[in-house]
């Protein structure tokens, strides 16, 4: 039951791989989710196509459409991009936040967000800040909002011949602060059991003219509350609209419970990281 | 320490890179049921998968296929039960790590599922499943501990405390896994494994195989951590039976880290506590019934819960005392040693209780523990007399290496509280035991230490080392260490309860004194001086007017090498009935103080400093001493604030360190200090977990402090404190 492990040149000859194995295929990039399923036996594909031949697909590159990430863009350097440090530090934060150096110095982004595991840190910073993946297959290639992408636990849009490509982050107003904060409930570099991305923009007044908040790693997939963002439209973020908002998320969504957090401690959590991104964004100067 | 450049550069020869010509790769298959009778364990089509040499199942095992470190209760491999998952039922030893898990597939078993039961307390009752037999009630050791009269005392008591608190089962961790091979060769058996406990290891394969002890061999490289899980004997046997069927090819296995989860725990403990204190600020009396969750199979449990009783009472002068310490079979994986073992789960409850007290009679915890901690010369529960006790001189340097109270800015819209936290923990070893060793100088002036005691990264061969240079008066770069190899090395009964440092180095320096004895002795007529005019001095004897080398002695005297022995050891126990008697050569002693932040928001407790303090008699290596006193400090935030091995159906669900927390750099302290605490007599004594059971109670009495809450159920999550925070507060 030894598994092939297949290399193609490009992208045409993964995908055409793909669709040749069909369920018995697993794409493995970085690896480090794979060969952890692999070892706990929670996945046993017959062929590895690995896309570690594939050239030109890590990069991270600053056009007028925003930032495009390459899929195959290692956490670690995506974390230690200048550009990407210029654009949003938030979302270099959120990257370094991911497991330990030997990790991020091996996995990649599109590999993360393709693994779908609900207990990861860029998803929700990517989706408050509007992310879109382009998807390839044999003979496709779509956009798919970051929100649109996640369906379940381990489960995601792409069909089975699909490989994220890249990452696209629309550009941000020069107004506009993010943040991303998590919580871990055990220690201190262990994965996440709440993880919140904030992106607010204000007016010259200080008046909120968009607010986006996604929660993660509490949920099966991270999640948006329109209601919740609508509620500091024009307004200023007192206290008091801080608190709201929070307790909205808190009311709202649906937490799971594992090792990490029962559901009541997550409802708890979230609501308390939620104020606590809300007063970063509000109060940290750019 | 001896090998610190090649520990740091990576060439110290672990187990795991242990390399033998023609060497099978073995594997174990593993229970799928928590309980069940196994019908049908068939490898026919697994041995038809190429590359695979050998498998074991239970059916191959002769009439000794039972053992156990003190009861013999476990197979093997599993005979006709499995009583846990993970047990292993069947090992196989192949070509290639593929063919050995293709194998592993093919094997076909079919389970009779038998209702199991997970908790202690739970298989005490009537009616619970039953895991062995001539074991009623699953309760397979029952140690006893009475002095005074219990009624008339709590009588006498103007408040009586009654608490409960828990610990979990949690996992050892050590960086290096179970690593085991082993060879036949004819009758004769070579095991190369990662042991703390070579000559037991040796004497329960010479059980099991009927063989003469002098046909086996146990070789010990050094190893990568241990913290108890290798003590005892844990999978040779099994990798020792495979070997007898490879035809004369050694096997070596290397557990994976999820099978370590499943190998050895640490006992998950329910601690009932019941005090009676005086208005004055004195204890009446104190009982203790404790719930040791021993798991499938005795292990090591029958020889620690006696040990976990005399440790389960606390270092306090107390009138009457009556414990009870119960070892009982569940469907788990079996539990054994974990760095201070026993103790950091009695420490846990005892020094709870401690704060619990006195907050609630309105006296300072520091002098409620002042006034009551034993002094030298008193008598402990046990009746024997208490030598060398530096309990109150050890709590007072841990509170003063504290320093003044830390005032941190808190950060953005966070509320949070500051407090501080005290623990002292009592703790025995060994109480029979022994250790031998063996010095040999040689002509060009080197010297070689032959040990059994074992290297795990704890630096006990520097210090036995630095211990033979002293002795002899030799420069320490001239000693070097062998061992263990029971070929070559003298009898030691293990390394593990701190007893290495003090028992073996004790035979070490007996072992050099017999040898400088027989030095004087060949100078005699080489200095023309009587013996009783002679003395040794810097690896010379020396007379009035002249001298001679160690070296120059043996080459006068036509001599390669001189060798000489050393052994100590204690026999010492305690009357199964009353607990009356001795139980410890030395009792270990140790404190800590902790000063902790609580994020009212979060319940998210941080240790913002640590002191912690040992007993240690006479420092051998100042610097190895506080690694020691730290790195227990460090080990046992784990148990207090992160760790607990999390079962569905009797299967762990966190058997990685990724969902099995434990403490990361980033977790330590923002400022960690240690003392040793030295004494006049000048004996020396292990300090290898001193500092360890002090963690959790202290952090737990430091956040009481800050926030008013009491946690008793380890570990301390910051969803516990939480939920305890907003309790208190609806009240």
């Amino acid at each position: 039951m030894s598994i092939h492990f297949l290399e193609p040149a490009d992208i045409s000859a993964a995908t055409a791989l793909l669709a040749e194995y069909g369920d018995e295929a697993k794409i493995i990039a970085g690896g480090t989710s794979v060969v952890l399923m692999l070892r706990q036996k929670l996945i046993a594909p017959s062929v590895l196509v690995s896309l570690g031949s594939l050239i030109g697909w890590d990069f991270i590159r600053l056009d007028a459409d925003g930032l495009h990430i390459g899929a195959l863009t290692r956490l670690g350097d995506a974390e230690r991009s200048p550009v990407l440090s210029q654009v949003c530090p938030a979302l270099a934060q959120a990257f370094s936040l991911v497991g330990n150096v030997r990790v991020r110095n091996q996995a990649t982004l599109g590999g993360n967000l393709s693994a779908a595991d609900y207990a990861a840190d860029p998803p929700a910073m990517l989706m408050a800040l509007d992310a879109r993946l382009r998807l390839i297959g044999p003979d496709t290639s779509r956009e798919v909002p970051l929100f649109e992408f996640f369906l379940g636990f381990y489960t995601t849009v792409l069909e089975p011949t699909e490989i994220i490509s890249e990452i696209i982050i629309p550009p941000l107003p020069e107004s506009a602060r993010a943040a991303y904060l998590r919580y871990t409930s055990a220690s201190a570099v262990g994965r996440p059991c709440v993880a919140v991305g904030a992106v607010a923009d204000f007016d010259t007044d200080g008046k909120c003219q968009d607010l986006r908040i996604a929660v993660g790693a509490a949920v099966e997939t991270p999640q948006r509350l329109a209601r919740a963002e609508a509620l500091a439209s024009a307004q200023t973020l007192s206290d008091e609209l801080v608190a709201a908002i929070a307790e909205e998320y808190a009311q709202a969504l649906d937490p799971l419970s594992d090792v990490r957090g029962s559901a009541w401690y997550r409802r708890e959590m979230i609501r308390v990281l939620v104020k606590r991104a809300l007063m970063e964004v509000r109060d940290r100067h750019r | 320490m001896l090998d610190s450049v090649e520990r740091v550069t990576g060439a110290v020869d672990y187990m795991v890179n242990l390399r033998l010509a023609d060497m099978l790769v073995g594997k174990i298959v593993r229970s799928l049921a928590p309980h069940a009778r196994l019908q049908k364990v068939d490898p026919a089509q697994a041995l038809r998968v190429p590359g695979v040499v050998a498998i074991l199942i239970g059916a191959d095992l002769g009439p000794h296929a039972l053992y156990g470190a003190a009861i013999r209760d476990q197979g093997v491999v599993a005979l006709d039960r499995v009583r846990y998952v993970g047990e292993p039922v069947a090992a196989i030893a192949a070509e290639s790590v593929e063919a050995a898990e293709e194998a592993a597939m093919r094997i076909e078993i079919d389970y009779d599922e038998l209702p199991p039961v997970f908790d202690a307390q739970a298989a005490i009752q009537p009616g619970a499943p039953q895991l062995h037999d001539g074991f009623p009630n699953n309760i397979f050791k029952h140690s006893k501990l009475r002095h005074g009269d219990l009624d008339a005392t709590f009588a006498e008591a103007d408040e009586i405390f009654a608490n409960t608190f828990t610990s979990p089962p949690a996992h050892q961790a050590a960086l290096e896994p179970h690593v085991c091979a082993a060879q036949w060769v004819g009758d004769r058996l070579t095991v190369w494994t990662g042991t703390q406990a070579p000559y037991m290891v040796l004497r329960v394969l010479a059980e099991i195989f009927g063989i003469p002890p002098e046909s086996i061999r146990i070789i010990v490289p050094p190893l990568g951590g241990a913290y108890g899980g290798k003590g005892h004997i844990r999978i040779e046997p099994l990798v020792a039976a495979l070997a007898r069927k490879t035809g004369g090819r050694p096997v070596k296995f290397v557990l994976s880290s999820a099978e370590e989860f499943v190998t050895v725990t640490k006992h998950a403990a329910t601690l009932e506590l019941k005090t009676g204190v005086r208005q004055d600020g004195t204890f009446t009396a104190r009982q203790v019934t404790v719930y040791w969750n021993g798991g499938a199979y005795a292990d090591a449990s029958p020889l620690l819960i006696p040990q976990g009783m005399v440790r389960s009472i606390g270092p306090y002068r107390i009138p009457a005392v009556q414990v009870d310490s119960y070892g009982i079979y569940t469907n788990l994986p079996p539990a054994g040693a974990y760095r201070g073992a026993m103790s950091s789960q009695t420490t846990w409850a005892y020094e709870s209780q401690m704060d619990i007290i006195a907050r609630q009679m309105g006296w300072d915890p520091l002098d409620f523990r002042l006034k009551n901690l034993f002094h030298s010369g008193e008598h402990f529960a046990t009746g024997e007399t208490l030598h060398d006790v530096h309990f109150i001189e050890c709590l007072a340097a841990a509170v003063k290496g504290l320093g003044p109270v830390t005032s941190l800015p808190p950060g953005e819209g966070r509320e949070v509280r500051v407090g501080r936290g005290y623990a002292v923990m009592m703790k025995s070893t060994i109480s029979t035991s022994r250790s031998q060793a063996r010095l040999k100088l040689a002509s060009d002036g080197k010297v070689t230490l032959f040990t059994s005691t074992v290297e795990m990264g704890q630096g006990a061969h520097t210090a036995l080392a630095q211990i033979a240079a002293e002795t002899l008066g030799v420069p320490f770069e001239m000693v070097s260490v062998v061992g263990p190899d029971t070929a070559v090395t003298p009898f030691d009964s293990t390394t593990s309860a701190s007893r290495s440092t003090g028992m073996m180095g004790k035979a070490v320096m007996l072992a050099g004194e017999s040898l400088i004895q027989r030095f004087i002795e060949l100078a005699v007529p080489l200095l023309e001086t009587p013996a009783e005019n002679l003395r040794a001095e810097m690896g010379h004897v020396v007379a009035a007017e002249a001298s001679i080398s160690f070296a120059d002695v043996l080459k006068r005297s036509n001599l390669g090498f001189l060798e000489e022995n050393g052994e100590y050891g204690t026999n010492l126990s305690l009357d199964p009935e009353t607990g009356q008697g001795i139980s410890t050569p030395h009792w270990h002693q140790g404190a800590g103080a902790a000063e902790v932040e609580v994020d009212t928001d979060t319940g998210q407790v941080r240790v913002l400093r640590y002191s912690a303090s040992s007993f240690a008699g006479r420092v051998v290596n100042p610097r190895l001493a506080q690694l020691q006193n730290d790195g227990n400090v460090i080990f046992g935030l784990g148990p207090a604030l992160l760790e607990e091995m999390v079962f569905d159906g009797g299967q762990v669900i966190n058997p990685n360190l990724s969902d099995y927390a434990i403490p990361s750099i980033r977790d330590i302290p923002l400022e960690l200090v240690s003392a040793c605490i030295e004494s006049d007599e000048g004996d020396m004594h292990g300090i290898g977990k001193m500092t360890l059971p002090p963690v959790a109670p202290a952090i737990a009495n430091a956040i009481e402090d800050a926030v008013g809450v009491r946690i008793k159920n380890l570990p301390i999550t910051a969803e516990k404190v939480l939920r305890a925070l907003r309790e208190e507060a609806e009240k």
